[in-house]
């Protein structure tokens, strides 16, 4: 029996079942037989909708002739490379694009004046990860004098990637710091595994790296329902994106396109990312300001003065003390603690003093040591004992301090 | 069988050797068979001359002075390059044959291991061995755990700093491979990949792990290692021919264990027959209780073996009704079963090491190498359905060189009956050949699309025995992959292991929430294809031998909800199979060999009460219908054969229970010659076509059911033509039936003897299945009319 009357006898016998509409004669046996055990043994999977767009016989998008409709050039067989500019004038949003001309700080960041800042972005074939999972799209800008100036690296087939890669690695020297929106979780680790799945040792080793959603999540956290980029955006710069293709699309964007050339999607992919890109290089500086006028941009003061606690004692100190009188109480005891370890004591004393009036146990404790072995004023430190709870630790102490008075008495 | 000449009088001294003389003393009736292996000395050879001093210095201190032979032969064949499979009983220092390699490797050159167990309890029993080895020995060599329950801070450790890596395939599968980039380091260097249990990779899962074992070593190619593989498994009879069919590559066998061991006392027990007209006998459970009850009574630690979870939690309460009257006192019984959330188990486990737990029950969750320590006494409820199975069960009592007593009590089972009876069969016979089909076309592809995730294929690459182009061009007809290049490369937003289990065809395991007062407490998980059978609304579904109660069941949310009851029933499913027949693919006179489309129902459930077994309601299931595409072999007779002038039925009703008598001889002696589990095998009687099927009827007669499950008249049918299937019980099967067409005359003649040569007078559930005391009355004999089909399917 050959294979198509084979086919329409199984067909026939499966009846209503048979949903298939593929043209069999295109089939080979083997793939019939793995079609039968899927439809039948799987059909509550349903993996691939059917959809999916017809595969045109032998094309390769790309592959005869490399079009670039994308604004680029060629760089590469499979590479294409779009340059643009951002003049520093204009606004985006609310921020003025001049003021990027100055390089912004961190805490924490090394503020060296050699180190040139490139920020970067990329764009995947899948959101879960794993080594088939590749960037199709890398940006990287840099801020200059006058402008913003983005690249973006895009690979129109597979066998661009190479080039991708290699152009990457060249684009970065030992002088450049990342900055990045979630590329220390994301896009960093996937390069990473894009240059170990070519053989080839990638180029972040000695790099510093600055993820900007760390900061982003330690000062607004408390603040906004979440801390992705278009949140910071509509907080920070004050600006929403309009026709934004969600990044989720961005896969079948590009498949789209190399199955069938159909570049409508890869374009506003391209868009999409130049877009977080800006926002990335823009968000720096705002986070940067942000930083040296909290009251500005309503920072959690306390989140911002325990972040500075880790690399400025001395400035955690003097940022709260300048805001002393709005503190909440949290960040009041953080205030109270620098005080003490700067040896501060009687402003220490005084906000502890503040607090236990509020009914804080933590400083009615703070003072009760102080009182104990700093100013040995061992009847306020009972004082200070007596409006402490009945616990094992209180009363410890409470005892000890009786002693202490008992001896001084005998 | 005689009592074997090495067979010593018991020793007051030695309980369980006292226990079997009581037995045999006091039920010799029951006794059909009893084997005693005798004590057997040790064979020794000296450490290896190689040896790393480090090494030597930590076995001395762990008070290993010289290796058994096996564990010698074993360092010589890795040694000399080449893979190597070790085949030895339970407790024979297996372990130390794949570690002393290892850890020699590390110590000098500095490279990796990964070991791979069925479970994440066995991967964790090893690093304590590891570690304890390692601390003797002050090795600094460092073996870490890497499953499910590796904490997200711990990986990058395990990855960057592990020398030995102690796995399981499904994180393997899931977790290790596709990140494959994460582990560069490790792979670059890994030396031994070590495979324990092996056995345990057969039928689905072992044709799955073959096909993650492919991937490994392309992704070991991709980073320029070439990794030795070093196996161990419970005796089967073709060890070399599985290891070799799980890597691809020869495998060296090595089988003579030198290891001692003390004697080992095996009684064959059939309960006692009483309705001897209708050979039904006493349930394998009473005497089961029984022997079990007499052991922990003369303080004997005891496991009692049962086939299913239901049974484990019927039997467990039995126990507890004897030995946990009183709550206020520790637990002295205990169930251990799959479907308990790990951290119970891990507690269960600590508890039987401790001795505080008298008698567990358990299926063959414990069956591997879990360690437990030392039991005396191992009941297995029902014969387990293979004989490696049954050995590796026995082979948990008896682990510290004394005297072990196994008790095997037959159910009423056609495969236990055949067993019970025939116990040279058993005690002869080479143990079960462990059979996987890796090229298995849904698993192949499965595979094929998780190895093109991780790297794409290039075009002249091969993977498995099927034309990976036409494989690939398939997937590519899908958008999974997309040819350029002369490479395949991944083309979808997914992670493709992610919807590929290893332990089935169908995925998604049920969890079962207990919401009594409220709550929402996950107290049990139930695997997908055990579902259906467990899960229904109405269903007692029971935990340490507690009853809930299923409220609810959520099939597409794979949830079951259940309360508290205190029902004093449990609840057994009806289920139904109906069988097409989609291609005939081979076909001799009455025997046809080709695929079907089988479609299983759950159309109710009984409710059973405790202690009297009696029958006390039905209950209604409403749940999609199971759907699979197999493969099979089918008998047919020819209608004048049957209903011709010289025809051997006068009515279709004869003809129709010869038909089911037959094929539940056929069945029996299938499943034996098979050496497969039972549960591989499925067996029905219809008309080929879906259009009916049969079964017994609650009057002992075969009646027809139409497609909705409804009776219909025998007479109504217009072409009858009974059609016996055997087929095999895995989307796509597993490999079972072209070997079953082969030997299709023997397994006829086979059931023939059977039949033939049961001693009940019209038949019983040792031969053609249980028939009724009316037919017994009435002179009707089932037996006949099966024997007079089985004739006819002779060829």
């Amino acid at each position: 029996m050959d294979l198509q009357s084979r086919l329409s006898r199984l067909q026939s016998q499966v009846g209503a079942e048979n949903r298939d509409t593929e043209p069999k004669s295109q089939l080979s046996e083997l793939r019939a037989r793995i079609a039968e055990l899927e439809k039948r043994g799987r059909a509550r999977k349903q993996r691939h909708p059917t959809t999916a767009p017809a595969l045109v016989a032998g094309a390769e998008p790309g592959a005869g002739s490399e079009h670039c409709g994308f604004g680029g050039e060629q760089i590469a067989p499979g590479l294409t490379r779009i340059c643009t500019r951002y003049p520093l004038t204009g606004t985006l949003g609310s921020i003025e694009l001049h003021s990027l001309r100055e390089p912004p700080q961190l805490p924490g960041e090394p503020g060296l004046a050699h180190l040139r800042r490139v920020y970067l972005d990329t764009e995947t074939t899948g959101l879960s990860g794993g080594s088939g999972t590749l960037a199709f799209l890398i940006g990287i800008a840099v801020v200059t004098e006058t402008a913003i100036e983005l690249t973006q690296f895009l690979i129109t087939r597979f066998a661009g990637e190479t080039a991708m890669l290699s152009a990457l690695a060249d684009s970065l020297g030992p002088n450049d710091q990342l900055v990045s929106y979630n590329g220390k979780s994301y896009d960093l680790p996937l390069l990473v595994t894009r240059f170990r799945m070519q053989a080839r040792r990638h180029p972040f080793a000695g790099l510093a790296h600055l993820d900007l959603l760390h900061p982003t999540r330690r000062l607004f956290s408390k603040r906004w329902p979440d801390c992705r980029l278009i949140t910071l955006e509509q907080n920070l710069l004050g600006f929403h994106r309009i026709d934004d293709l969600p990044g989720s699309e961005a896969p079948a964007a590009w498949f789209s396109y190399i199955r069938n050339g159909d570049d409508r999607q890869l374009k506003r992919v391209i868009e999409h990312n130049a877009q977080d890109i800006l926002s990335l290089a823009v968000a720096h500086q705002v986070l940067a300001q942000a930083v040296a006028q909290p009251d500005a941009f309503g920072v959690d003061l306390y989140a911002l003065g325990r972040w500075l606690v880790e690399q400025d004692e001395t400035g955690a100190r003097e940022l709260l003390q300048s805001y002393r009188e709005r503190l909440c109480d949290d960040a009041t005891r953080l205030l109270a603690r620098l005080y003490k370890r700067s040896g501060n004591w009687s402003q220490a004393t005084a906000l502890w003093e503040h607090l236990a009036a509020a009914g804080c146990v933590e400083s009615v404790e703070c003072l009760a040591k102080y009182h104990e072995h700093i100013s040995k004023d061992f009847s306020a430190a009972r004082r200070c004992c007596e409006r402490l709870s009945n616990n094992a630790a209180h009363e410890h102490r409470r005892r000890r301090i009786e002693g202490k008075i008992a001896a001084l008495r005998s | 069988m005689s009592t074997s000449p090495e067979y010593m009088a018991p020793v007051a001294s030695d309980p369980a050797a006292a226990l079997a003389a009581r037995l045999r003393s006091g039920y010799a009736a029951r006794i059909t068979g009893e084997l005693v292996v005798p004590a057997q000395a040790g064979r020794y050879a000296a450490l290896p001359a190689g040896l790393d001093p480090r090494l030597r210095k930590a076995l001395a201190a762990r008070g290993v002075e010289r290796l058994y032979t096996h564990q010698a032969a074993a360092w010589d064949s890795i040694q000399a390059g080449r893979h190597t499979v070790v085949v030895t009983p339970t407790a024979s220092g297996k372990t130390l044959c794949y570690n002393l390699p290892v850890l020699q490797a590390i110590l000098h050159d500095q490279t990796r291991a990964l070991y791979l167990f069925p479970t994440k309890a066995l991967a964790q029993d090893q690093v304590a061995e590891l570690t304890a080895l390692n601390q003797a020995g002050e090795l600094g060599v460092r073996a870490f755990t890497f499953d499910g329950d590796t904490p997200g801070d711990a990986r990058k450790a395990v990855r960057t700093r592990g020398d030995i890596v102690v796995s399981n395939p499904d994180m393997l599968h899931q977790g290790i491979l596709p990140h494959h980039t994460k582990w560069a380091q490790f792979f670059e260097s890994l030396r031994y990949i070590v495979i324990d249990e092996m056995h345990s990779y057969r039928g689905v899962f072992g044709s799955h792990v073959a096909n993650v074992l492919r991937r490994l070593q392309r992704i070991c190619r991709f980073y320029g290692s070439d990794p030795l593989f070093v196996l161990c498994s419970a005796t089967i009879a073709n060890p070399a021919e599985l290891a070799s069919q799980l890597i691809g590559a020869e495998v060296h066998a090595i089988t003579d264990s030198g290891a001692p061991h003390g004697a080992k006392h095996l009684l064959l027990w059939n309960p006692p027959v009483i309705n001897p007209d209708l050979g039904i006998r006493a349930s394998a459970r009473s005497q089961t209780t029984r022997i079990a009850k007499m052991a922990v009574k003369g303080g004997l630690k005891s496991i009692v073996f049962a086939q299913s979870r239901l049974m484990v939690e019927v039997l467990t309460k039995y126990m507890k009704d004897t030995f946990d009257k009183d709550p206020r006192h520790p637990a002295r019984v205990a169930a251990y079963r799959g479907g308990y959330l790990p951290t119970e188990r891990r507690a269960m486990e600590k508890k039987l090491r401790a001795g505080s737990i008298d008698c567990v029950v358990s299926t063959s969750a414990l069956e591997l190498g879990v360690d437990i320590g030392a039991l005396d006494v191992c009941v297995l409820n029902g014969y387990p359905g293979t004989i490696a199975g049954t050995w590796q069960r026995l082979g948990r009592a008896g682990r510290r060189q004394r005297t072990a007593l196994g008790v095997l009590v037959a159910s009423s089972l056609p495969l236990d009956q055949y067993i019970i009876r025939n116990p040279e069969f058993f005690l002869g016979a080479s143990p079960e050949q462990a059979r996987i089909d890796p090229d298995q076309l849904l698993i192949l592809l499965d595979h094929i699309r998780c190895a093109a995730f991780e790297l794409p294929f290039r075009d002249a690459d091969r993977f498995g025995k099927e034309d990976l182009a036409e494989m690939l061009k398939y997937l590519q007809e899908q958008n999974v992959v997309h040819h350029e290049g002369g490479q395949w490369h991944w083309m979808e937003d997914s992670y493709p292991a992610n919807s590929v289990s290893l332990r089935s065809v169908a995925e998604g395991n049920f969890v079962v929430i207990d919401t009594t007062g409220g709550a929402q407490t996950v107290i049990a998980e139930v695997d997908y294809s055990s579902a259906p059978e467990t899960l229904y609304r109405g269903a007692i579904y029971m935990v340490q031998s507690a009853p809930y109660q299923v409220e609810k069941l959520d099939w597409e949310g794979r949830k079951a909800f259940v309360t508290r009851t205190r029902a004093d029933y449990y609840t057994d499913a009806i289920d139904y199979t109906r069988l097409k027949i989609l291609e005939q693919e081979k076909r001799s006179l009455n025997v046809s060999q080709g695929e079907v489309h089988l479609v299983r129902r759950i159309a109710g459930y009984k409710k059973i009460r405790y202690y009297t077994h009696e029958n006390i309601g039905y209950g209604n299931i409403d749940l999609p219908d199971q759907e699979m595409h197999t493969t099979a072999v089918w008998w047919q007779v020819d209608p004048d054969a049957l209903f011709g002038e010289s025809g051997a039925f006068r009515s279709r009703q004869q003809a129709l229970d010869g038909f089911l008598g037959a094929g539940y001889a056929l069945h029996i002696v299938a499943a034996m010659r098979m050496l497969s589990e039972p549960r591989d095998l499925g067996r029905a009687v219809g008309d080929g076509n879906a259009d009916w099927f049969a079964t017994v009827g609650p009057d002992g007669r075969g009646a027809l059911l139409n497609k909705d499950g409804e009776a219909i008249d025998l007479t109504s049918v217009q072409r009858f033509t009974p059609t016996l299937f055997l087929y095999d019980n895995y989307p796509g099967g597993i490999g079972i039936s072209t070997p079953l067409f082969q030997s299709r005359a023997a397994v006829v003649s086979g059931a023939q003897t059977l039949v033939q040569a049961c001693e009940c007078a019209q038949g019983c559930p040792g031969c053609i299945g249980p028939i009724l005391a009316s037919d017994e009355v009435r002179g009707y004999s089932p037996k006949a009319v099966a024997l007079r089909v089985l004739d006819l399917l002779v060829e």
